[in-house]
């Protein structure tokens, strides 16, 4: 009879060596990384009470209970667990709160590049800041944190929630039909748009001409300026303002030439509340990293302040890195063998490399220099010292 | 140097207006026909790729970024809900999902077709076209010849595409309700649609243009 094969839940996967130490070396540079622009390190339980993510609750969440019949659901983003950290669990003197955070979130969702049901991400939230230079700062470590994994070539696209309102108010949307703006615009749905704009009355041809465009108003700064010239709405001016204000800020940080606009920009959570963005690498079909502002969601958690942050897929990450040819190495630097009789002496030696910051592997048995040899070959030591 | 597009066009009958249309904005290649034995296709001078592909399987092309756009109908991407880019409606191709039953099976109001059974190729639009009516239909998925399904008896109902509806009258069914139009739409990957947004904003504007004037012919 054939052995039973035990595998591991759908949408979860074992991190095998090599593999892992790659990881680890990327989660280390990044976490480095947002350490060297002040942001302090946080931990949250992997489980949560529902309540604590609100309105995100939906049927891609995994949800259990507790022996008291609460309610638990496993974590689907940080930025809401943080900002309940945030308002319960830290001084309320430092007005400024800069926090970062590896973590592995769990959505219910169908498999695909680079996303399974557990993921993790990388990420900061920057609370308490409202002005233009938080969300450059934001902008700018996620490009940084792409560098430090050894990647160069991406682009990152900038919208605003603003812009989207104001011209949607300019058109003379009610409501419901803004609603259905976004939707089209999350689904990237430039058809329903372009007939959304078809069917508009009472509105000067510039902005129907505008509107039915939405998905492609993309291009650099010059792009602000066309369109600050055509719509009249103010929330879309202070949006496009805004996103002006960011841009020069992004230059002083040289970040300038990684950054579009994308006016159409809308993303799937929908606690943003100004400008977001979000970052595409060639060798992947998907956005690889995501963030924005959101300065309504404090509140709801007993802290009203204004926030911004932004997360990026490690798992993502990882697949582009092996994309780009990255291999896993995995090696040591010695391996400590001896004849019989000699284990002491190996022992002394062993510890004396690993004093000198060598990574060491010792000999589980006596062998002869000749087995030592194979030895080290099969155990990815890199060089071999024999006790004679 | 500049990079290659890459364009997913689905076997069948979208596949030669696909060609004619493209061919007219500048996006052709040598040998490109639907039984070309090679899976893809190059033209070095204007680098443009062609990957030629069995009709549902190019959304899938264009989601993972194996090709940047595609052409697909839109009954196709309605019933698989990928997450792409949907850049233009290309007018042709045009055809229906209904939903039809044998004229004997006739009931006044749609609501009385609950806890039948619907044979379909569609499952998903056929799920979600009976949730929005408020009922509970048993779907059965086939991959051909859905009109059989009543004829054999493994369903009440059908839920399928029609174009002309021959064969409906051919099989004694009648249309009782139309759940949505479609046509063929111009797809995007959503990366590819960021990292190369200016040659494809120029494709979608020049066939914007090319429908505009075959329209006024």
């Amino acid at each position: 009879m054939a052995n039973k094969v035990y595998q591991v839940p759908y949408g979860t996967k074992d991190i095998l060596p090599g593999e892992m130490k790659a990881r680890r070396k990327i989660e280390n540079s990044i976490i480095n990384v947002f350490d060297k622009w002040g942001y302090d390190e946080v931990q949250t339980p992997d489980f949560e009470y529902v309540e604590t993510f609100g309105s995100t609750g939906d049927e891609s969440n995994f949800r259990f209970f507790d022996k008291a019949n609460k309610l638990l659901m496993l974590r689907t983003d940080m930025t809401a667990p943080i900002a309940r950290l945030a308002a319960t669990r830290l001084e309320s003197g430092e007005k400024i709160k800069r926090l970062c955070y590896l973590a592995n979130l769990y959505r219910y969702e169908e498999i695909q590049a680079g996303r399974q049901c557990e993921f993790e991400q990388a990420g900061v939230e920057l609370l308490g800041a409202s002005g233009p230079a938080a969300d450059a700062e934001i902008i700018v470590l996620a490009a940084e944190a792409f560098k430090a994994a050894g990647i160069e070539n991406f682009a990152i696209s900038i919208g605003h929630v603003d812009f989207v309102n104001g011209l949607a108010r300019e058109a003379g949307f009610n409501e419901d039909e803004t609603q259905e703006l976004k939707a089209c615009l999350r689904r990237h749905d430039a058809v329903a748009i372009y007939e959304m704009a078809r069917r508009m009355q009472n509105i000067s041809q510039e902005i129907q001409k505008l509107f039915a465009d939405f998905v492609f108003l993309q291009g650099g700064i010059e792009l602000i300026d066309r369109v600050a010239k055509i719509v009249k709405d103010e929330r879309s001016l202070a949006a496009l303002e805004n996103l002006r204000k960011i841009y020069e800020l992004l230059e002083a940080y040289g970040a300038s030439k990684y950054i579009s606009f994308d006016l159409g920009l809308y993303r799937s959570f929908n606690y943003y509340t100004g400008m977001l963005f979000e970052m595409y690498l060639p060798e992947m079909g998907y956005p690889v990293a995501g963030g924005g502002r959101y300065d309504k969601m404090m509140k709801g958690f007993g802290m009203d302040c204004p926030a911004t942050g932004f997360a990026l897929g490690v798992d993502r990450l990882m697949l582009a890195l092996s994309r780009l040819g990255q291999k896993n190495n995995r090696s040591w630097d010695a391996l400590v063998a001896f004849p019989e009789g000699k284990l002491q002496a190996a022992i002394q030696k062993a510890t004396a490399l690993r004093a000198e910051g060598k990574s060491v592997k010792l000999a589980t048995e006596a062998m002869t220099l000749e087995e030592a040899a194979k030895e080290s070959q099969a155990l990815c030591c890199t060089s071999l010292v024999y006790i004679a | 140097m500049e990079e290659y597009i890459t364009i997913a066009l689905p076997k069948g009958k979208l596949f030669k207006k696909s060609v004619a249309l493209l061919e007219k904005v500048g996006y052709s290649a040598e040998n490109v026909v639907e039984d070309s034995r090679k899976l893809i296709i190059s033209n070095e001078e204007t680098k443009v790729r062609f990957i030629i592909a069995k009709t549902v399987d190019v959304p899938t092309y264009v989601e993972y970024g194996a090709a940047d756009i595609g052409i697909i109908g839109k009954d196709v991407l309605l019933e698989q809900e990928k997450d792409v880019v949907e850049l233009l409606d290309l007018g042709f191709g045009k055809c229906r999902l209904m939903m039809a039953v044998p004229e004997a099976k006739l009931r006044g109001d749609l609501k009385n077709y609950a806890h039948l059974r619907a044979a379909t190729k569609y499952p998903n639009c056929a799920k979600k076209y009976f949730n929005e009516l408020g009922i509970q239909v048993e779907i059965v998925k086939l991959n051909g010849s859905i009109e059989l399904g009543p004829i054999v008896g493994i369903s009440e109902m059908i839920v399928d595409i029609v174009e002309t509806g021959r064969t409906l009258k051919e099989n004694k069914l009648v249309e009782v309700d139309s759940v949505f139009t479609a046509t063929a739409r111009l797809i995007a990957n959503r990366a590819s649609f960021k990292l190369k947004f200016d040659r494809l904003h120029k494709l979608v504007e020049d066939l914007r243009q090319v429908l505009e004037d075959e329209g006024k012919k």
